[in-house]
């Protein structure tokens, strides 16, 4: 332990260089107030795309979520599909060891559930229904690409509550960057606003597990979720270790954020490339997704 | 192994009857009421204001100044000349703020904490070049003593000192992190470039980061009626100049209104789970500690156009 963090030479050097913050850095803000080439004018979609976009993922959330919580997940009036769709394993209740984790996978479950809810009736009859969601082979498939498991091994994040945590350290840091990468292109204020209250939640969901995870020595496997992600998609992504950086970064990196103290942003594109498991343009399905998302942004 | 933080967590039963309860008592009408039906697809465009983008950045640059102060101070140290501005308010704080602190992890966050905050100060600066705003006095002092106070965790003749302990230092932060968010959620809407709406989202997830990892913590650590007790204030102070406003604020020890209980609440969101938002006159309430042009945080005021509550 450092009595005094800002003192060892490794994180402090980093805020040194920062204080003299380079222009490079910053070279792609442009001047605040004026409208930029970004403005949403151009855009082929309405905010209705944009959020149900985001209710695909919310759907995900909400059926790993309420599943290691309650052992049963979305009911059918929730989900506007009649019948199951969700590819999960007999078992799903995680036997929670720990308290606090039991009740902060409690808070998440009913933010996951309530975001579907809220999204469902503010799209009204515009709200996607719930495409096919895969919680089995799609963990596996993606902890043997990260290297957590050999081949042939199977990741099961219901089996503990560590296991259900990597699961969760999965999801959310995703959530975040596709809200912070959706918010310019809503046009509404009231949407706006809402994007904004349920991005704020999803990056609290993300800085609870990171932090537990990190005071629980799962740098190795949070950096090896994060590399895969960052690979999957080509948008920058962090674990909670990052001595092995140079400079050395902070081993106990609890918010997914890069040199400025912003959070990575992804488009819908990028962030279909982490759900489906699959770089490059033109995918339509995989992983969580076996069938595709449903709605306008449905191909990488 | 490395150590871990949450060696003062009771082992009790979960109790998962509550939570099912809870999630039974979420109709979709009594949970939506916030909102009307099909508000995402049938509200006007962005809301008039007469605020401009550079306002809002300033108003935000107030807090970034106060947070990364408070890290640093932390930290045993503080903002560089280069960072704050022309004639800068001073900072008033004790001798020694450095945090004695004895949990690795907790340090480390402590750490990542300034890095984010200072890096929201520069990159708000660069943003804004010549109009951004100087730092405005910020009192890390007196502050905080008042605030205990006013929030019944201490009895006139105490002080609450944030530097004293780790865990006064993420009560600290638990007090100005909360803020940060709300002032962020309820000023996106006002941004009208789509780059700085982009920056500002950003920003936004970094102090959500923040808060779950200060509320978490704090909640393993049993800390739910000082928290509660903190968010309680906040919500009084926003109540005092909007009285429609109603609670917007949760503690870590919840209990919402069909009886279910969350003592380890790590999220601060109202009934549709959405993170509160405030306006920047009720940031400005609970920053003044109630007063209208400044005192608490901001002895003479904030800088920029909007600076009274």
């Amino acid at each position: 332990m450092t009595e005094n963090p800002a003192g060892d030479g490794t994180d402090s050097k980093r805020m040194l260089g920062r204080m003299g913050l380079s222009a490079l850095a910053l070279g792609a803000i442009s001047a605040v107030g004026t409208k930029t080439a970004e403005a949403a004018t151009a855009a082929t979609y309405a905010d209705a795309d944009i959020l149900n976009f985001a209710l695909n993922l919310e759907y995900l959330e909400a059926e790993y979520y309420l599943r290691a919580v309650t052992g049963s997940g979305l009911t059918s009036s929730m989900t506007g599909v009649s019948s199951n769709q969700v590819i999960a394993p007999t078992t799903t209740l995680v036997p929670f060891q720990n308290t606090a984790i039991a009740y902060w996978a409690q808070r998440i479950a009913n933010d996951e559930l309530t975001h579907v809810n809220f999204l469902r009736l503010g799209l009204g009859s515009a709200a996607v229904p719930e495409p096919t969601i895969d919680l089995v082979n799609s963990f596996t498939t993606l902890a043997v690409a990260a290297g957590l498991i050999p081949a042939g091994q199977t990741f099961n994040p219901f089996e503990s509550e560590i296991n259900f945590l990597i699961g969760a350290y999965i999801f959310e840091d995703v959530g975040v960057t596709a809200y912070a990468g959706a918010a310019n292109k809503l046009t509404m204020a009231a949407n706006i606003s809402y994007s904004a209250s349920i991005l704020a939640v999803e990056a609290e969901h993300a800085g609870c597990i990171r932090s537990y995870l990190a005071g629980q020595g799962g740098g190795k496997v949070t950096n090896a979720i994060s590399a895969l992600r960052q690979k999957l998609s080509g948008v920058t992504d962090k674990g909670t270790d990052l001595s092995g950086e140079t400079p050395p970064g902070n081993p106990f990196n609890f918010a997914n954020t890069d040199y400025n103290g912003q959070v990575y942003r992804r488009t819908p594109a990028e962030v279909l490339n982490v759900v489906f498991g699959k770089p490059g343009t033109g995918v339509t399905k995989g992983l969580f997704f076996p069938n595709g998302v449903s709605g306008y942004f449905a191909t990488s | 192994m490395l150590s871990n933080p949450f060696t003062k967590i009771l082992q009790e039963g979960v109790d998962r009857r509550r939570f099912l309860r809870r999630a039974g008592g979420i109709g979709a009408a009594t949970m939506l009421s916030g909102i009307a039906g099909n508000a995402l697809t049938s509200t006007p465009a962005r809301a008039a204001s007469t605020l401009t983008d550079a306002d809002i950045f300033n108003f935000a640059l107030n807090f970034e100044y106060l947070g990364s102060q408070y890290y640093l101070a932390a930290l045993g140290t503080s903002l560089p000349a280069s960072l704050t501005g022309t004639n800068p308010g001073k900072v008033v704080k004790a001798a020694n703020t450095a945090v004695p602190f004895t949990d690795s992890p907790t340090g480390y966050f402590a750490q990542q904490l300034a890095n984010d905050e200072v890096g929201h100060v520069s990159v708000i600066r660069e943003v804004l070049g010549s109009s951004a705003i100087a730092q405005p006095e910020i009192d890390l002092q007196n502050s905080w003593t008042s605030l205990a106070m006013a929030a019944g965790l201490i009895v006139p003749g105490q002080t609450f000192n944030p530097f004293a302990s780790e865990i006064d230092f993420l009560l600290g932060a638990y007090v100005l992190e909360d803020v940060c968010v709300t002032a962020l959620t309820g000023a996106a809407h006002l941004i009208s470039s789509p780059t700085n709406l982009a920056y500002a989202a950003s920003i936004l997830g970094t102090e959500g980061y923040q808060v779950g990892m200060i509320r978490s913590q704090l909640s393993a650590y049993g800390a739910g009626s000082v928290t509660d007790a903190i968010s309680n204030l906040r919500s009084k102070l926003t109540n005092a100049i909007n009285p429609t406003a109603g609670v917007d604020d949760n503690g870590t020890d919840y209990t919402n209104t069909a009886g279910g209980r969350n003592p380890y609440n790590f999220t601060n969101v109202d009934v549709n789970a959405q993170a509160f938002r405030r306006t920047p006159q009720e940031v400005l309430a609970i920053a003044y500690g109630g007063g209208t042009t400044g005192g608490g945080f901001f002895p003479s005021g904030v800088n920029g156009t909007v600076k009274s509550a």
